[in-house]
């Protein structure tokens, strides 16, 4: 369970700096590559989703406001190269939530969820439609060419819809933010998509792991950049036996990592470098992690034995 | 007690004692390979196994498996006690032979007419038995087997990628679960199945151990030896199988440190692939042997392909135990009943590589026609990587003893020659 563990620390330390970091004096700003929500409040949060305030400086409609949107995305851009997706299994402080409830269903027993192929493929586009909404809709609001009355309140378009929105201001007693906003039609029907969300990303996280990363933009955004971002995810095909392990662990039902039998880099776009699938492959270097092309993490069958403590009393002293 | 029965035993006895005898002659034999040799003789020599099994009164249900798709821990979490019955006598073939058509192959022939014949006993303890629907012989076997007694025929799909056929099986296991649990009386809890994959799961890992003492650049135990102690599983309780694996395990550690051969060294390392060699069968483990070939792997699912794969369970919920279970019985195994099986290909592949393989004998029991129908890629593959393959063709009847004698003794010259040629050149 060693890198379970690591990772859970790692997660847990994330969520209480970068959600509550403020009051100790911690002040990354809001130009992070994860959901560490901007609405936790400038008092609150130690550092903070880049989204939010691209969003402002695209509704902004100024020269001035398009250049700092770009200012944000070139610095997302540096901050996610050297970490790559695992900002989203090892930072982000709505996964520890996720995380968290699923903790819950393994205590209480419960087995979880896995939709069909057919169904997760029909939702793959959300993904990208909360992308456009983020990207096109503020710039809408920016330039009301078209129906005016509506784009006016298109700011932060995602941010309203966004789960996220809803549950961490929560935990930072910021209680306004948690309602349906009655401005007007369009707030209201932005921010009741967002309650109903939240509330069914809450309930259906503890019965699917990761229910809202499946269809979050900002694995999206960190997929983009899989190819040059540092840490990879490497499969040497020959060693595996194709024993589904893999897959039976991944949070993200990536389902590739355990098919592919040609390509050595399986760091697929839904991967969120959490590392599970090396920790449970059984074969010797049949999956490993590399960072800027080194080696740092490799699955071998005895660490697939000591995490289940097999082996390891009888023959403490000797290598096997 | 029938006179066919009798004699079939008598006549059984005989060759599984000649077998064991021989190994047992082997003077450098590790000396914890004996616990599996008694394994074998009370099964089938002394025809003892249930005395041997210890079972205490009320006694234990008894759940007879075919093939290796049929998840023992389920069977273990029950509360019963799974046996392997994939037969590999040639007296019991004959027997079987008018109850199955010509062509069919003498692993089902062996298993019909012991269950017909009550021999060795131990068909007789199962109180069911379990066929998975793999080739077609087994799958017609079952439906003759249900003469005799309670047969569950578990439906293994053919096609392992697609996300249906997975469903299916997740299915049938959770059917195979409610089977046991009416069968036995308990209901199968979450603990003991963690248990019970825990138990089996410190077996797996102790034939994974021998698996790798295998690889050592000087075999420290015999082929013949290794895959008997490997197929004692099937009559063995796990936890006492284990114990004694890991006795042998720790011998043979011993021997690779002070480097000490179970044979001469330079030998060529020849792999037995295709149909499996099943107890007592032993033709030829110990053809290759007394040639001059070492045996270091096979892919034999009474063999090293038995217990290779562990189970991934991690949250020991119910759901994820059964998923885990799903998988480890059906996406690595690569038995030929799959197609397409490239699976089976890519494992050979690194197979060579790890045991540093010089030549590969492939079996081909007569009447089989999925092994004989992958040979093609076998024998592909090989070329590419610059091995020789003999096929033979047989069944469990050692007249044709000889015959081969002489085609294995040319192969492993053939290749004995050629390795001198690489070094001299
Ligand atoms: S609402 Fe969502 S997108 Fe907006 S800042 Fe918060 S976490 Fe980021
Ligand atoms: S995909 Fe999940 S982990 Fe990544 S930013 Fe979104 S909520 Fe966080
Ligand atoms: S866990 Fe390892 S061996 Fe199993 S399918 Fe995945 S990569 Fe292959
Ligand atoms: S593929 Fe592996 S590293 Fe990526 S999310 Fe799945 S388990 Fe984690
Ligand atoms: S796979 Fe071949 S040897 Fe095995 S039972 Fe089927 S036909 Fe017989």
């Amino acid at each position: 369970m060693r890198v379970t563990r690591l990772r859970w620390l790692v997660l847990a330390v994330c969520f209480v700096l970068l959600t509550f970091g403020g009051r100790m004096g911690v002040h990354l700003g809001a130009y992070l590559p994860t959901f560490a929500c901007y609405f936790t409040g400038f008092d609150s949060y130690g550092g903070a989703c880049f989204l939010a305030p691209l969003q402002f400086a695209l509704a902004a409609g100024s020269v001035d406001g398009l250049l700092k949107a770009l200012l944000y995305v070139v610095i997302a851009i540096l901050l996610i190269i050297p970490l790559g997706s695992a900002w989203c299994g090892w930072v982000c402080p709505f996964a520890f939530v996720q995380d968290v409830l699923d903790l819950i269903r393994r205590k209480l027993g419960l087995g979880y969820l896995r939709f069909p192929e057919g169904l997760r493929e029909g939702l793959r586009p959300a993904k990208w439609v909360f992308l456009f909404i983020m990207l096109l809709l503020p710039l809408w609001a920016a330039f009301p060419i078209l129906v005016p009355s509506v784009a006016r309140h298109l700011n932060i378009p995602f941010c309203e819809l966004c789960p996220v929105r809803y549950i961490m201001p929560m935990l930072t007693g910021r209680a306004s933010y948690m309602g349906v906003d009655l401005e007007n039609a369009t707030t209201i029907i932005l921010s009741g998509l967002g309650v109903f969300f939240a509330i069914l990303t809450l309930v259906l996280s503890l019965f699917k792991r990761r229910f809202w990363c499946a269809y979050c933009p900002m694995v999206l955004v960190l997929s983009f950049f899989r190819r040059i971002s540092l840490p990879k995810l490497k499969k040497d095909v020959q060693k595996c036996t194709r024993c589904e392990i893999c897959y039976n662990v991944c949070p993200m039902d990536v389902e590739q990592v355990f098919k592919e039998r040609e390509k050595e880099n399986v760091t697929f776009p839904d991967c969120v470098l959490c590392l599970a699938c090396i920790e449970h492959c059984p074969e010797d270097d049949a999956l490993r992690a590399t960072w800027a092309g080194k080696t740092f993490f490799r699955s071998t069958r005895k660490g697939f034995s000591r995490r289940r403590k097999i082996g390891v009393d009888r023959h403490k002293n000797k290598d096997n | 007690m029938g006179k066919r029965k009798q004699r079939l035993l008598r006549a059984l006895g005989r060759s599984a004692e000649g077998v064991l005898r021989g190994l047992e002659e082997a003077a450098d034999r590790p000396k914890q390979l004996d616990y599996f040799i008694e394994v074998m003789r009370a099964a089938y020599v002394d025809d003892c196994l249930a005395e041997r099994l210890e079972l205490s009164e009320p006694r234990p249900k008894v759940v007879g498996i075919y093939c290796v798709m049929a998840p023992e821990e389920l069977v273990y979490a029950a509360g019963a006690i799974p046996l392997r019955l994939c037969g590999g006598s040639h007296e019991a073939s004959c027997a079987g032979d008018e109850l199955a058509p010509r062509d069919a192959c003498p692993v089902v022939k062996s298993a019909l007419g012991s269950t017909a014949l009550g021999a060795p006993s131990l068909y007789e303890l199962c109180d069911v038995v379990v066929v998975p629907t793999t080739c077609d012989a087994k799958r017609k076997m079952g439906e003759e087997l249900a003469q005799h007694t309670e047969v569950w025929v578990l439906d293994v799909p053919h096609v392992k990628e697609s996300e249906g056929a997975r469903r299916q099986w997740l299915e049938e296991l959770h059917g195979f679960k409610r089977d046991l649990e009416r069968l036995t009386g308990n209901r199968i809890k979450r603990r003991a199945l963690k248990e019970a994959i825990a138990m089996l799961g410190r077996a797996q890992h102790q034939a994974r151990r021998l698996y790798q003492l295998r690889q050592a650049p000087v075999p420290v135990v015999r082929g013949s030896e290794a895959a008997l102690a490997l197929h004692a599983f099937a009559f063995d309780r796990a936890d006492s199988w284990t114990e004694a694996m890991t006795r042998l395990n720790d011998e043979l550690e011993e021997r690779t440190r002070h480097q000490q051969p179970s044979q001469g060294a330079q030998r060529p390392r020849l792999m037995l692939a295709g149909a499996p060699s099943i107890f007592p069968n032993w033709k030829l483990p110990n053809l290759i042997e007394e040639m001059g070939g070492a045996l270091v792997t096979d892919e034999s699912c009474v063999g090293d392909r038995y217990l290779y794969d562990p189970v991934g369970a991690v949250e020991n919920t119910m759901e994820d135990m059964m998923v885990a279970l799903g998988s480890r019985y059906l996406m690595p195994c690569t038995c030929p009943s799959f197609a397409p099986n490239d699976d089976r290909l890519f494992r050979l592949r690194q197979a060579v590589e790890d045991f540093q393989l010089d030549g590969v004998l492939y079996l081909v029991l007569k009447g089989c026609v999925i092994y004989d129908f992958e040979l093609q890629r076998v024998e592909k593959l090989m070329r590419e990587l610059g091995l020789p393959v003999l096929r033979i063709e047989t069944d469990y009847n050692p007249e044709d003893v000889e015959q081969l004698r002489t085609r294995v003794e040319a192969f492993i010259e053939m290749i004995q020659e050629n390795t001198q040629l690489e070094v001299g050149a």
